[in-house]
């Protein structure tokens, strides 16, 4: 691997030198996601396998290269999970491309977001650097937090080499409960259930239907059960996929799917559309073809911002513009890890 | 006593008098240049030597920490945030000088938002205020550092404290922050939804920052319902080792154990002496369970057979609150206890981190190796996350005692780092761990967090000397 890990170093300081931008991808399941696609492909899927996995202690530490799915295995095979339940969107997921989209499953709202299970990551920087931060133990606060800011940056800021997860075990026991209800009250419910103490680990709202996921230990999930009623799903595991992966047929379509992430709490939005919410109501997707213009005021309004997460046209910016002050901000972060702006540029925003 | 350690990195800069009198000019009264008010605003409670700044601004709102930051910005002079000050590792000293901006009036809870379970308050409301003021609401606040600190600094140190193995860090729970800039400009990193997509993940860079990036001026922060029923237990074990197990154990096993510390038999005997107890001079485990009445009283059964069989001993369990706090006692009481083995000395906090697999290794290693000192070194720690801390006794009086303290420190923080550890896992850098970054990440790591902190604070006027030196 190390013989890998010096390519991957050589063709970003080449590219560095020559100001040539690099695509950096693994199985290019997330490619849709995202603003602009530039440069030459660098694909990380040789730099793979898992590094460290302690059982014991929870951690696990894995090269970026890795397909989601063989992690997973592993994973499972000694009875536990990455509890933010990624999405793959498709067959060749990787583990690098999980952590820099930053993209969380139905399990989000209860367990935490992927950088909430971010120990410690790997970096190589824009300039061909290898850079560890954070690392294998649960709590660090030696600097900056440098792993949790790779999260989610769509590898505008360095190629993710390996990363430390934090595992969970996989709950002793799961039911997924059906109710019959309007959006208004399914809001209301999902985030009543919330503010309780209830083993609540996923919901979903769709054509008036709310479905409730709930996980835990087996008493304390029979307990709530037999609280909230409702009717007991079927295949609930193929359900809460469709789900994930948004195989879901309201996902299906010609329009564009906007993600727009809110208070919880937001009473229906009344935009035009097909529907799907989840994470208690703080995630709504909307296949519409309304302006972006409406879609992201709506989302202010609600004091948050909406993303356009699957789209041929691409016209719109597509995640909320930022203020010029953190627009500022966010460029200098940009060039202190890249200084010759040659990675992902464009992916999130045109500038950087 | 100025030691080595206490030396900074630069010398004071100069403050001139026209900065005093603008400030002076804008501020009114809530402009101090009181010897008592710098001597207060210059120590926290780490052992250094007090190191006062040359004025204090009493801020009252996010545009006045605006103004005050362009006006020391304009000269150059530094500035540093100060909260509740109760810091551990000097970050609030200043040690070239300059403005300290006191936040403590800033503690007005701003909104409590029950139904998407988050809280936005001023920089300088305290954890305790906070949990006061959302008591009917059915919620509460987890993070509990040891003292009644702010959430500003709480923040800005990336604290934690005795529940993070079930509900995380300040890492984990802030969920926005209103910051001033180092060019005096105000940002919001986040909107009130709870997840933000929006570009970087500025929120997480400035939980942690030490006031060296940016003066947090307001948190949101997440909330959790209370839980239904909390059971607690006790246990003693033979050796540290056994204790240890028995938490990897628990938590192998899918217990979801909110609280799990530990207390080494040292530290039981400075409890004893200190409350007139009679617990038995052994490391003791102290455990919490969050749940449903069955759950908790499932969770604690199934502790007390793993604890059995790691060789525990009197294991207690209790569900009601009064007999949980007396269960509790010795553990709350561990640090002022272990401070009062020699009254008027101060403590050096250690604050290694590191694999659970090797924390009994690692404590072992720390007691054998303090044992030969002449100073008291209790420990106690967060079990569940790996995190100990020795309490290292000391007289600020005696510069051979002070040293001793700082070279058995020293020591700890690379064992810790031998081991894949971290030297600090939630007090923070502050003033000397900065050598440590190095080792801990290498020259690389550490000379990008340099250039971060140059990108964003060109002029080096945040908090300088902490955590990384240009």
């Amino acid at each position: 691997m190390e013989e890998e890990r010096r390519r991957l170093a050589e063709a970003i300081s080449t590219a560095a030198a020559d100001k040539a931008p690099l695509r950096l991808r693994g199985g290019g399941t997330k490619d849709f996601y995202g603003a602009r696609l530039d440069g030459k492909v660098l694909d990380t899927r040789g730099y793979h396998g898992v590094v460290n996995y302690e059982p014991s202690e929870l951690v696990v530490t894995v090269r970026s290269g890795t397909p989601l799915v063989e992690l997973e295995k592993t994973l499972a095979e000694r009875g536990q999970m990455l509890a933010f339940e990624p999405p793959h969107f498709g067959q060749g997921a990787t583990v690098g491309g999980c952590v820099a989209t930053g993209l969380s499953g139905p399990r989000r709202a209860s367990a935490g977001s992927v950088r909430d299970y971010i120990l410690g990551v790997r970096l190589m920087d824009g300039r061909g650097q290898d850079l560890h931060f954070g690392g294998e133990v649960m709590k660090n606060v030696a600097g900056y937090d440098l792993s949790r800011l790779a999260t989610g940056s769509l590898g505008t800021l360095g190629l993710l080499l390996e990363v430390s997860f934090k595992v969970l075990p996989i709950p002793k026991s799961e039911a997924t409960l059906r109710f019959e209800m309007d959006e208004r009250g399914a809001i209301e419910k999902m985030n009543e259930w919330a503010g309780k103490p209830l083993p609540v680990s996923a919901t979903c709202f769709h054509d008036g239907r709310l479905t409730v996921r709930l996980s835990g230990a087996e008493a304390g999930v029979r307990a709530a059960r037999e609280k909230l009623g409702g009717e007991s799903v079927g295949d609930a595991p193929a359900f809460w996929a469709a789900v994930r992966e948004q195989t879901f047929e309201a996902f299906r379509g010609a329009e564009p799917l906007w993600r727009l992430s809110l208070r919880s709490a937001t009473p229906p939005l009344g935009l035009p559309g097909r529907q799907v919410i989840e994470w208690n109501g703080g995630l709504r997707w909307i296949a519409s073809r309304a302006p972006a213009q409406q879609m992201r005021e709506a989302a202010a309004k609600a004091g948050g911002h909406a993303t356009l997460f699957r789209s041929h046209d691409k016209a719109a910016s597509v995640f909320h513009p930022l203020p010029k002050a953190l627009f500022d901000i966010h460029l200098r972060l940009k060039k202190t890890f890249d200084p010759a702006g040659i990675l992902n540029p464009g992916r999130m925003y045109e500038g950087f | 006593m100025q030691s080595a350690r206490n030396k900074p990195s630069a010398p004071r800069r100069t403050i001139p008098t026209e900065l005093l009198q603008a400030l002076r000019q804008r501020f009114g009264e809530r402009f101090s240049t009181a010897r008592a008010v710098l001597d207060q605003h210059g120590r926290d409670e780490s052992p250094f030597e007090a190191t006062p700044p040359d004025g204090v601004v009493f801020a009252a709102t996010t545009d006045e920490v605006a103004e005050a930051v362009r006006l020391c910005g304009q000269h150059r002079v530094p500035i540093i945030a100060f909260g509740a000050g109760s810091s551990i590792e000097g970050h609030v000293l200043a040690v070239q000088g300059g403005i300290t901006i006191d936040l403590s009036q800033m503690n007005k809870v701003l909104m409590v938002n029950s139904e998407d379970l988050t809280a936005t308050v001023e920089a300088g409301v305290t954890r305790k205020q906070l949990n006061a003021a959302i008591k009917d609401t059915g919620l509460f606040f987890p993070i509990d550092p040891g003292a009644d600190a702010c959430l500003g600094g709480m923040a800005a140190t990336r604290a934690s404290g005795t529940n993070a193995v079930r509900y995380g860090t300040m890492r984990e729970n802030v969920l926005g922050l209103t910051v001033v800039t180092a060019d005096g400009k105000i940002i919001r990193t986040a909107r009130r939804a709870r997840k933000s997509s929006a570009g970087y993940d500025l929120t997480r860079i400035f939980v942690g920052s030490e006031g060296t990036l940016g003066i947090i001026t307001e948190v949101t922060v997440r909330l959790y319902p209370q839980p239904e029923a909390v059971s607690a237990a006790v246990c003693s074990f033979p050796e540290v080792g056994n204790a240890v197990h028995t938490v990897i154990q628990t938590i192998q096993v899918g217990v979801p154990v909110a609280r799990a510390e530990l207390l080494d038999a040292l530290t039981v005997r400075a409890v004893n002496r200190h409350s007139k107890t009679t617990l038995k001079e052994q490391p003791m485990l102290f455990l919490e369970f969050h749940g449903t009445p069955s759950a908790v009283r499932e969770q604690a059964e199934t502790v007390q057979e793993i604890a059995r069989e790691n060789g525990g001993e009197d294991f207690e369990w209790a569900v009601h609150p009064e007999d949980r706090t007396r269960l509790w006692n010795a553990r709350h009481k561990a640090f002022h206890a272990c401070i009062q083995l020699r009254p008027g000395a101060r403590a050096f906090t250690t604050d290694a981190c590191v694999p659970i697999s090797r924390l009994a290794d690692c404590i072992r290693e720390t007691i054998e190796d303090t044992r030969t000192s002449s100073l008291p070194c209790p420990i106690f720690g967060h079990v569940g996350d790996g995190n100990f801390h020795c309490v290292i006794v000391a007289d600020p009086n005696n510069a051979a005692e002070m040293q001793e303290a700082e070279r058995l420190n020293q020591r700890v923080m690379q064992r810790a780092l031998a081991m894949d550890g971290t030297c600090t896992g939630e007090h923070g850098v502050g003033m000397h761990k900065i050598p440590l970054l190095k080792e801990e990440f290498g020259d690389d790591a550490v000379d990008l967090m340099r250039r971060l902190k140059m990108a964003w604070d060109p002029l080096n006027i945040l908090n300088p000397g902490k955590v990384v030196v240009p």
